[in-house]
C-alpha cells in the first residue's frame, strides 16, 4: 500500500507546482525585470522619439511632460478622480450584488431560466455602450444616470459567470447530500456557491472594468466633475498633456479597483482554494 | 453452482417487485423490470451485469434517491420512502469537495446531518489512519492519486455509521494495480466496520472477490438472471484469485454475465 502512496503523492507534487515557483531564481526575476524593462524602453522611445522629430505637444507630449503636469496638476487630477473612483466602485458593487442574485433565481427557478437566460445571453452580444446617452434620458444627468449605466454593463458578465458556476457542479456531489437528507439551502451553501466562487470572481473581474467604462462614457457625455469630464474638457481646450494625465489617474484607479477585486479572491482562495 | 457457504441472517432490506420506467424523449424506457430479492444483514451483496442492466438505477432507488415505478422497498421493516440518514454512498469517482482537506471531506457527512464535529475527528482520523492516509489528513483532492481519494471517499462513505454502504462502480476508474489493492482494503475495512454493502461492478472477478452474494442482472426487461452465494468465509486474501474454486466460479457466472450481454447487445433500449 505504501508504494501506491509514494507513487500518489509524488504524481500530485509534480502536478501541482505553481508556475512562478517553478523555475530558478533568475527565472522568477525574469518574469518581472522582462515586462518591466519593455515597458520602460517604450517610454524612453516615446520620449527621444517626441524630442527628436519634434512633434506639437498638443499631438503628443512626452511622458516626462505628462508626469510632471500629473505632478503639478496633482490636486485637480484628484478631485476628478475622487468622484469616477467612487461611482465605478458603488456601480460594480451593485452589479455584483444583482448578478450573484439573478443567477440564484436562475439557478433554482426553471421559469426563470428559461425567461432569462437564453435573453442574457443575447444582450450580451450588443454593444451596449450604444445605450449611453438613452440612461441620460431615464436617469437625468446627475450621478444616478452614470451609476445606472455602470451598473447595466458590468451586470452581464457578472450574472452569467454565476450562473454556469452555480449550475456547473458536481451531480453526484449533490446525490451525496441528498442521499443523506439535506436540504437544498445546505446544498447551495456547503457545494454550488463555494463551487462557483472562481467564476463569481471571473465575472467580478470583467465587471469591475466594464464599471469604470460606463462611469467614464457617462461623464464624456455629461458631467462637471470626474476625470471623463476632464479628458473631454482638458481636450477640448487642446490641452493633450491634462487629458493624458487624466487617462494615466483612470488607469491607476482602475488598477486599485481591480486590485481589490484579486485581493479578496485571494482572501477567499485561502478558504476555498484548491490547492 | 457450489454450495452455498455462510448462513444468511435476517433481511436488513426486501426489494418486493421494483420496477423503474422513465421517459427518454418521450418514449418509455424500462430500466428495470421487476425484481424481487432480500438483503441480508451485515452480507456484502454484489450487482453484476452488463450495461444498462438497471444495476446503478437500482442503487440510486435503494438510496432513496429515485423512486419505483412499481413495487417497493421495505428497509428494516419500513417501506423506504425517500432518502435516510443511514445511507452511506461510495461513487465511481471519489466526487470530493475540491477545496476541503481529506479530513474535512471526511467529515462532511456530518456536516450535512447537522451533528457536531469535534466528538468525531478523532474517528474521521483514525479511519483515514486506516486506509494508508495517515499523512495526508491535511492535503487537499488536487493533491492525492486517485487511489487516495477513493480511500478518502470510502472513509466519508463510513463515517456517520451507516447501515447500509453502496458503491457503484467504485474501482472501476482506478488502475489494475490499484484496484487490486483497493479490494484488498475494502475486505480488510469491512471486516473491522462490518457493515450490509450493495456493490455495483462490471468485473466478475472484483465481484467474486469482495462478496457473500452476487445477483447477475440482465435480460429484456431487466431482472435477475443469478443469485449466487459466494462459498469464501471472510478474511480473503489476494491469493485466493489463483484457487480453482475462485476460477471456477467466476467462469460459471462469466457464462451468466455472457448470456446478459448478448441479449443487451441484440435488443438495445
Amino acid at each position: 500500500m505504501s508504494g501506491v502512496s509514494e507513487t500518489g503523492v509524488n504524481e500530485a507534487d509534480a502536478g501541482f507546482v505553481p508556475l512562478a515557483s517553478s523555475g530558478r531564481a533568475s527565472d522568477r526575476a525574469a518574469a518581472v525585470l522582462l515586462p518591466c524593462g519593455f515597458a520602460v524602453l517604450v517610454l524612453l522611445g516615446w520620449e527621444i522619439g517626441v524630442r527628436l522629430t519634434h512633434v506639437p505637444t498638443v499631438i503628443l507630449p512626452p511622458p516626462s511632460a505628462i508626469f510632471r503636469s500629473m505632478w503639478d496638476d496633482r490636486a485637480i487630477l484628484l478631485k476628478h478622480a475622487v468622484p469616477t473612483t467612487v461611482e465605478s466602485a458603488v456601480g460594480f458593487l451593485l452589479a455584483t450584488v444583482l448578478g450573484v442574485a439573478i443567477a440564484v433565481l436562475i439557478t433554482y427557478s426553471r421559469p426563470v431560466r428559461l425567461a432569462l437566460y437564453p435573453n442574457l445571453v443575447f444582450f450580451q452580444l450588443i454593444p451596449k455602450i450604444a445605450l449611453a446617452p438613452l440612461f441620460l434620458i431615464w436617469f437625468g444627468i446627475g450621478s444616478s444616470s452614470r451609476l445606472a449605466f455602470a451598473v447595466f454593463i458590468a451586470f452581464f458578465p457578472i450574472v452569467i459567470a454565476t450562473a454556469s458556476g452555480l449550475m456547473n457542479v458536481d451531480a453526484n456531489m449533490v446525490r451525496l447530500c441528498r442521499s443523506l437528507t439535506g436540504t437544498e439551502w445546505q446544498i447551495f451553501a456547503h457545494i454550488r456557491f463555494p463551487a462557483a466562487l472562481p467564476y463569481i470572481f471571473g465575472g467580478m473581474k470583467i465587471g469591475v472594468t466594464l464599471a469604470i467604462i460606463g462611469v467614464v462614457i457617462g461623464e464624456f457625455i455629461t458631467a462637471q466633475a470626474g476625470l471623463g469630464y476632464l479628458i473631454i474638457f482638458a481636450t477640448a481646450r487642446a490641452d493633450t498633456t491634462v487629458a493624458l494625465a487624466a487617462i494615466v489617474v483612470l488607469c491607476i484607479a482602475g488598477l486599485l479597483l481591480f486590485g481589490l477585486v484579486a485581493a479578496a479572491e485571494h482572501l477567499v482562495n485561502r478558504r476555498y482554494g484548491v490547492r | 453452482m457450489p454450495a452455498s457457504a455462510p448462513e444468511p441472517g435476517r433481511a436488513l432490506i426486501e426489494v418486493r417487485e421494483v420496477g423503474k420506467t422513465y421517459a427518454r424523449r418521450g418514449v418509455p424506457v424500462v430500466a428495470v423490470g421487476s425484481v424481487s430479492f432480500p438483503i441480508f444483514d451485515g452480507e456484502f451483496l454484489t450487482l453484476l451485469g452488463p450495461s444498462g442492466c438497471g444495476k446503478s438505477t437500482l442503487l440510486m432507488m435503494l438510496a432513496g434517491l429515485e423512486t419505483p415505478s412499481s413495487g417497493g422497498i421495505m428497509f428494516d421493516g419500513e417501506r423506504l420512502s425517500g432518502a435516510r440518514r443511514d445511507v452511506g454512498i461510495v461513487f465511481q469517482d471519489a466526487t470530493l469537495l475540491p477545496w476541503k482537506s481529506a479530513l474535512e471531506n471526511v467529515l462532511f457527512p456530518l456536516r450535512i446531518l447537522r451533528q457536531k464535529l469535534a466528538p468525531h475527528r478523532r474517528a474521521a482520523a483514525q479511519l483515514l489512519d486506516s486506509v494508508g492516509l495517515a499523512g495526508a489528513h491535511d492535503r487537499k483532492p488536487a493533491e492525492l492519486s486517485g487511489g487516495m481519494r477513493q480511500r478518502v471517499a470510502i472513509c466519508r462513505a463510513l463515517v456517520h455509521h451507516p447501515r447500509l454502504l453502496l458503491m457503484d462502480e467504485p474501482f472501476s476508474a482506478l488502475d489494475a494495480i490499484t484496484r487490486d489493492q483497493m479490494n484488498l482494503l475494502l475486505a480488510e475495512l469491512l471486516e473491522r466496520h462490518r457493515r450490509t454493502v450493495v456493490f455495483v461492478t462490471h468485473s466478475i472477478r472484483e465481484a467474486v472477490f469482495l462478496s457473500d452474494r452476487i445477483l447477475v442482472l440482465g435480460g429484456r426487461p431487466s431482472g435477475v438472471m443469478a443469485d449466487v452465494r459466494v462459498p469464501f468465509g471472510r478474511g480473503r486474501s489476494m491469493d485466493l484469485g489463483d484457487t480453482a474454486e475462485f476460477n471456477l466460479l467466476c467462469r460459471e457466472l462469466r457464462g451468466t454475465v455472457e448470456v446478459a450481454h448478448r441479449i443487451a447487445e441484440e435488443s438495445p433500449q
